[in-house]
C-alpha cells in the first residue's frame, strides 16, 4: 500500500517540479500589461514551481481577493503601480483580513512610484514603517555597484543575509551578492516577535530622498543595519508577508547581473535569492507538520514508542501523581517538494510543557529517531506531586517557521488507598506495630492468667 | 604623503585596491574635547583625532560631560562637503550601531555634539568601552571614509537610577523547567527504631514477671479443662482466632473478609464464653479463686 501511495507521489512530483504546502493559487497586481515583460523570469520561475498565475490589473473591476466569502488565492504578489489608489478590492483591510484566511503576501515597493496608501496603511497596522516621501532610496557609499550606479550610488551590492540570530535557521543563505538598486528602506518596530528582516543594510548604508535640494544628510529617515531592504511579518496564523525593498530586485534585469564591486567584478545571484524569499512567503520552506504525538506510562520495561503512522494516537487519559511518563512527538518540515524529517537550529529545541494554568515542567524535546519524513522528539519525566488536570502543550514558535501548537489534556489523580507503601516497609513505624503485638500477646496471658490462675494468697495463708 | 597615509585605513577597510579613485575622502584638524557642565568653552580635556589611527586611551565621557568633536573634511587635500558624515558608534559586544550626523558647513567643518542623554540604553550599560568611528562618504568616484578613531568610555552616575525598558518578547526556546517535588517522608535510622522496639518488645517479659512474683500462675487450667473442656477450649481458641482476624485484615484482607470471620469468631466466643464463664463463676463461688 506504501509503496504504491509512494509511486503515486512520486508521479506526481513528476508532473509538477514544487509547490507550495498550502495552495498554488497564485495572483499577480500589476498595473501595466507591459510591465509583465520585466519580471518575466520570476513569473516563469513561479510557473515552473507550481504556482497558478493569473496577472490582474489593480483597476479590473473583477478583481476581488475573496469569492463567496473565502480566499480566491493563495498567495498575492503586490507589484509597484503608478497610480497612488488600489481600488476597492485591494484596501489595506482587504489584505489584512486575506491574511487572516492564511493568504500569504509578498508586497514589492519601488522608490520612483508613491506608495499606495492602501499599502502605507497595511504597512503602518503590522508595525513596517516605510519613509513618507516619495522617492527616498537607500544608498551606500560603500558597498554600490559602480557599473551601474558609479555617481548615484544607489545600488547597492550585498552578501547573503546571515542568521537573525544562532539558534534561528537561516532560510536565505546563499553564495553571491545580491544587487539591490533603488530600495525603500524599511524599518521594523520593536515590540512584536512577528516581525523579522531578512535583509538588512550595511552599517554605511542610509535612506535620503534625492529631491532634497541640500548637498548633505542631515536628518535621514534611518541608517545603517536600522534600515532593512527585505523584512517579513509571520502572523501568529502563519500568514506570512514580505516586503522588498526593490521591486527592481524581482525584474530580469539583475536576476544574473554583470555588476562591479569595489573594483571587482562580481554577478549578481537575485535569481536565487528572489526564489529563497518566494518560496518561504508562499509556503515552500519553513513549514512544519506535527505528526502522531504519543505518550504512555513508562512502567521501566523499555516500551518502545509506536512510531508508524498506521496506528492512531491511543494515548491514556489518567495517570497517577509520581508516575513516570513517556511523551513523543512527530515533527515534519517541508521543503520545497515534500516533508523532511525536522532538525532545529544549534542552540533551539522543541520543548514540552506539562502544565495545569502554568507550567510544572518545561523540557527539551529530544530527537530520538528519524523516519522517512520527519523526526520523533522525545522526553520522559516523572508527573508532578499534584492531582489535577494537566496538559501535554507543545508551542513552537520560531521566526521564519510555521507556529505549531498542540495540547493533550490528561487528569493526573492522587495515591490511591493501597498505593501507598505498607507500614512494615516504613522503619519509623516497627517501633508502633512492636507496641501492638506486644500488647496483643499481653492481652492473650492476662486472659489465661484471668481464667486459669490459683489463688495464690489463700495458699500462703493456709500455711500460716 | 598625506594622501597616501589617508589612504591606508580605507584600503584596510574595503579590502581592496581602489586604483582608479581619483582621490579620497578624509579629515583634518580633529580635535575632541569632553567638556564637564559648566565649564568654559577651553575647559576640559583636548585631543586631537588622527586619521589612520584611533586614539591609544579610550576617552571618558561622564554624567554631565558634552563631548565635542571638530573637524574639517577633505577630498584629497581639499576641505570640501560631503554627503555623509557620520560619527557611528559601535558596542563591540552586541553589534549594535548608533550614528549621529555631523554638521557640516560648505568649507567643509563640521561638528557634532555628545552627551549621555543622546547615547541609547545599551551603550550606558556596555561593559566594554564604545568604539567611535567617523564615516565620511559622497556620490561620485572618490573613495569613501570610514575608520575607527576613538573608544568611549561611558562612566555612568551610579546614584542615578537607569530606567532600562523591558526587554521586547521574541521567539526563542525559554528556560527549561523541572517540577521540585516535595520531600519524601524520611524515617529514622533504622537502628534507633530496632533499640526502640526493643525495649518495647522487653516490657512483655518485665510484665510477666512482675505478675509471677505476685504470684500468677495457670495451675487451674486443668481444672477448668476438666469441668468444662469444650467451651474453654473454644472460648480460648475464638480469643486467639479474633486477634489471627485482625493479624490477616492488616497484612491482606479487606473488610468483607474480615468482617464475616470476625462474626463468626465473635458468636463463638459469646457462646462458649458464657460456658466457659459460667466454670469460673463455679469455682469462684466454690472460694477456689
Amino acid at each position: 500500500m506504501r509503496w504504491l501511495f509512494s509511486l503515486l507521489s512520486l508521479a506526481l512530483l513528476g508532473a509538477v517540479h514544487a509547490v507550495s504546502f498550502t495552495g498554488s493559487r497564485l495572483l499577480v497586481v500589476l498595473e501595466d500589461a507591459k510591465e509583465q515583460e520585466k519580471y518575466g523570469v520570476f513569473l516563469g520561475d513561479l510557473t515552473a514551481r507550481g504556482f497558478h498565475l493569473t496577472v490582474e490589473s489593480p483597476k479590473e473591476s473583477s478583481l476581488s481577493l475573496f469569492k463567496h466569502g473565502e480566499r480566491a488565492y493563495d498567495h498575492v504578489i503586490l507589484l509597484p503601480t503608478k497610480s497612488k489608489g488600489l481600488g476597492p478590492a485591494l484596501t489595506a483591510g482587504n489584505i489584512l483580513e486575506f491574511m487572516k484566511k492564511e493568504g500569504n503576501v509578498l508586497l514589492a515597493l519601488s522608490s520612483e512610484y508613491a506608495t499606495p496608501t492602501a499599502l502605507q496603511s497595511l504597512l503602518l497596522e503590522l508595525d513596517i514603517h516605510i519613509p513618507s516621501d516619495k522617492g527616498a532610496l537607500v544608498v551606500d557609499h560603500f558597498n554600490y555597484d559602480s557599473t551601474s550606479a558609479e555617481e548615484k550610488h544607489d545600488v547597492l551590492l550585498l552578501p547573503y543575509p546571515k542568521s537573525l540570530k544562532p539558534d534561528v535557521k537561516n532560510y536565505f543563505a546563499g553564495e553571491g551578492v545580491i544587487a539591490v538598486p533603488r530600495a525603500v528602506g524599511q524599518t521594523l518596530g520593536n515590540d512584536s516577535p512577528l516581525i523579522a528582516p531578512v535583509l538588512r543594510a550595511p552599517s554605511t548604508a542610509y535612506s535620503y530622498n534625492p529631491k532634497d535640494e541640500a548637498d548633505i544628510v542631515e536628518d535621514p529617515f534611518a541608517v545603517g543595519g536600522q534600515l532593512n531592504l527585505v523584512s517579513t511579518v509571520q502572523a501568529l496564523n502563519s500568514a506570512r508577508l514580505t516586503v522588498v525593498g526593490s521591486s527592481e530586485m524581482l525584474q530580469n534585469a539583475w536576476f544574473s547581473e554583470k555588476a562591479t564591486l569595489a573594483g571587482k567584478a562580481v554577478k549578481t545571484a537575485n535569481r536565487d535569492f528572489v526564489e529563497k524569499v518566494s518560496s518561504w512567503t508562499f509556503k515552500e520552506t519553513g513549514v512544519l507538520k506535527v505528526g502522531k504525538l504519543v505518550h504512555y506510562l513508562d512502567e521501566g520495561v523499555s516500551k518502545k514508542p509506536n512510531a508508524s503512522s498506521a496506528v492512531p494516537e491511543n494515548n491514556p487519559k489518567i495517570y497517577r501523581v509520581k508516575n513516570n511518563v513517556a511523551f513523543t512527538v512527530e515533527i515534519s518540515e517541508y521543503s520545497n517538494t515534500h516533508l523532511t524529517p525536522f532538525v532545529p537550529a544549534t542552540g533551539d529545541s522543541v520543548q514540552l510543557e506539562f502544565s495545569m494554568l502554568s507550567p510544572f515542567h518545561r523540557l527539551n524535546l529530544k530527537p530520538l529517531s528519524q523516519t522517512a519524513n520527519s523526526t520523533i522528539f522525545g522526553a520522559s519525566f516523572k508527573t508532578p506531586d499534584q492531582h489535577g488536570i494537566f496538559n501535554f502543550h507543545i508551542k513552537y514558535n520560531r521566526p521564519f517557521l510555521t507556529n505549531v501548537e498542540e495540547k493533550r489534556q490528561v487528569t493526573v489523580r492522587h495515591f490511591a488507598h493501597d498505593e501507598w507503601p505498607r507500614s512494615w516497609q516504613i522503619s519509623g513505624a516497627w517501633v508502633w506495630i512492636g507496641g501492638i503485638w506486644v500488647t496483643v500477646a499481653g492481652w492473650l496471658a492476662f486472659v489465661a492468667l484471668w481464667l486459669y490462675s490459683a489463688p495464690a494468697e489463700k495458699i500462703v495463708k493456709k500455711t500460716q | 604623503m598625506r594622501l597616501l597615509s589617508s589612504f591606508l585605513p580605507s584600503l584596510l577597510l574595503s579590502g581592496a585596491c581602489v586604483v582608479s579613485a581619483a582621490s579620497s575622502w578624509s579629515f583634518d584638524d580633529a580635535t575632541l574635547t569632553v567638556q564637564p557642565k559648566g565649564a568654559g568653552v577651553s575647559a576640559g580635556a583636548k585631543e586631537k583625532l588622527n586619521p589612520i589611527a584611533s586614539l591609544p586611551k579610550a576617552v571618558s565621557l561622564g554624567a554631565t560631560d558634552t563631548l565635542k568633536l571638530l573637524l574639517t573634511t577633505t577630498e584629497g587635500k581639499k576641505a570640501k562637503r560631503p554627503h555623509q558624515a557620520f560619527l557611528t558608534l559601535t558596542d563591540p559586544t552586541t553589534g549594535l550601531e548608533e550614528s549621529f550626523i555631523l554638521s557640516v558647513k560648505d568649507s567643509g567643518k563640521g561638528k557634532v555634539d555628545l552627551a549621555q542623554k543622546d547615547l541609547p540604553i545599551q551603550f550606558l550599560t556596555s561593559s566594554k568601552p564604545i568604539q567611535a568611528s567617523i564615516v565620511i562618504g559622497a556620490f561620485g568616484s572618490s573613495t569613501p571614509y570610514k575608520s575607527k578613531v576613538f573608544d568611549l568610555n561611558v562612566s555612568r552616575d551610579e546614584n542615578v537610577p537607569l530606567a532600562i525598558p523591558e526587554k521586547p518578547v521574541r521567539y526563542a526556546a525559554a528556560k527549561e523547567i523541572h517540577h521540585i517535588f516535595k520531600e519524601e517522608p524520611r524515617s529514622p535510622p533504622s537502628i534507633i527504631s530496632l533499640v526502640f522496639v526493643a525495649a518495647v518488645i522487653g516490657t512483655l517479659p518485665v510484665l510477666l514477671g512482675v505478675w509471677a512474683t505476685l504470684g500468677a500462675n495457670a495451675s487451674h487450667l486443668g481444672k477448668a479443662l476438666g469441668n468444662a473442656p469444650i467451651s474453654h477450649a473454644l472460648f480460648y481458641g475464638s480469643i486467639i482466632a479474633m486477634e489471627g482476624i485482625f493479624f490477616l485484615y492488616y497484612t491482606s484482607w479487606n473488610l468483607f473478609q474480615t468482617l464475616p470471620a470476625a462474626g463468626v469468631v465473635g458468636l463463638v466466643a459469646f457462646l462458649s464464653g458464657s460456658r466457659a464463664l459460667t466454670e469460673v463463676q463455679e469455682r469462684r463461688l466454690a472460694g477456689l479463686r
